[in-house]
């Protein structure tokens, strides 16, 4: 009956997982071998007359970056907010706006009202990697401003929870099979001493 | 069936469960990493590190480029990992960071007075445990950026090859599943599933 159950969740949790296990590992080549080669600078375009929230000055942390997506539609760009700089010499508000497939970084004058936009494409690898890297360690207080962002955290968990289902189901599975006993115990053994050997020999 | 497809069904099945064997641990340390990695306020104290200055005298580096000039000054000083140097060097100095999981150092290195400012930073397990994740002495975004150290390009290949491994798992299978006779639409509904919430997001819809 558990063995049942078990293949049966294994199966269907595997399924469904396996277009972000694919995603996930796919991309760790771009992580590990690619370069970003640096193209042509992007274009500027500017928006004026923009209605804009105040207090830019004194708000920090996740109250200013709320107050920055109110500025997002005004300059047709949507995504997750990286972080906010804001210029108290001349009043500006510098930001990064990404999401998977596209990022722009937006500056905001605040006394005229305007904002330049330099917007840039993500080839499809640096997509694939971009979401492998989301939502990350990085400014925490405010990651996941965006509710893309906020699904793909739930989407990335959950894909790591089945995975350590999957794997222990996996396990589970393989020892019922009495035949395959032997030679699966010395793969196990095998991947734990090429594991933990190199990770002595790293930090060693 | 032919005897040629019985062949593919078997070898298939065991290397689905050979290689998850295999990769058992790989795959739960970047699991677990990967969970750490998006959770930071679920740890406290995570970045914590015992720091320790020194400042030893050492001979004139040996070697014409800066690579082997750093290698020399790291086998001096007893240091090893993965070395990045800042994009300028004040003149008449070797300045360079060199790093692994469990710690790292910062090292400034006076030629004239044949003298090492050294900071070498011990991180805590917790740490050490998480950057096993992102190590691999590369960053697509810095072209510049390359592995220098040898562990570090054997752990990327350890790196690649989970990856492929998993590839090859799933893709494996599908096969597996699609050959089952009941389990084929309910199982199609649940990859259409999974295949449209991981879409929405890689062509930029979300």
């Amino acid at each position: 009956m558990l063995y049942r159950w078990l293949r049966d969740l294994h199966l269907y949790f595997g399924l469904f997982v396996s277009p972000f296990v694919l995603l996930f590992a796919a991309s760790v080549f771009y992580l590990n071998h690619g370069k970003l080669i640096a193209g042509d600078a992007p274009p500027v375009e500017t928006y004026r007359d923009l209605s804009l929230p105040d207090g830019f000055d004194r708000l920090k942390g996740r109250e200013a970056v709320d107050r920055a997506t109110a500025i997002l539609p005004q300059v047709r760009v949507s995504g997750e907010i990286g972080y906010l700089r804001y210029v108290a010499k001349d009043r500006h508000l510098i930001f990064p706006v990404s999401k998977a497939g596209a990022e722009a970084t937006i500056d905001v004058d605040i006394d005229a009202r305007t904002a330049t936009v330099k917007r840039r494409s993500m080839n499809f690898w640096e997509s694939l990697s971009y979401l492998h890297k989301m939502p990350g360690p990085h400014n925490v207080a405010i990651r996941g401003n965006w509710i893309g962002t906020g699904i793909w955290r739930l989407l990335a968990d959950a894909t790591i929870y089945l995975l350590l289902f999957i794997s222990l189901s996996g396990v589970y599975l393989w020892w019922a099979l009495k035949a395959e006993r032997r030679i699966g115990a010395a793969l196990l053994a095998a991947g734990a001493f090429t594991f933990v050997g190199l990770v002595y020999a790293v930090i060693r | 069936m032919p005897s040629s497809v019985k062949t593919i069904e078997f070898w298939n099945r065991k290397f689905h469960y050979y290689l998850g064997l295999y990769f058992l641990f790989f795959l739960w340390l970047f699991s677990l990493t990967g969970l750490m990695l998006n959770h930071q306020s679920w740890f406290r104290d995570l970045y914590a590190r015992h720091e320790t200055q020194y400042d030893p005298d050492i001979e004139s580096p040996a070697g014409e480029t800066q690579l082997l000039q750093t290698l020399d000054v790291m086998r001096q000083l007893n240091l090893k990992g993965e070395i990045d140097w800042p994009p300028t060097q004040p003149v008449g100095h070797i300045d360079f960071n060199v790093s692994r999981p469990n710690g790292s150092a910062q090292v400034r290195v006076d030629l004239n007075a044949k003298h090492a400012y050294v900071k070498e930073f011990t991180n805590g397990t917790l740490h050490a445990f998480q950057i096993f994740h992102t190590f691999s002495g590369s960053r697509f975004s810095q072209p510049a950026s390359s592995r220098d150290w040898a562990l570090t390009s054997v752990w990327v290949l350890a790196m690649d090859a989970l990856a492929a491994g998993l590839i090859v798992m799933v893709v494996g299978s599908y096969y597996m599943w699609w050959r089952l006779k009941k389990r084929k639409t309910l199982g199609l509904m649940i990859l259409v599933l999974g295949t449209s919430a991981c879409a929405v997001f890689v062509v930029g819809v979300l």
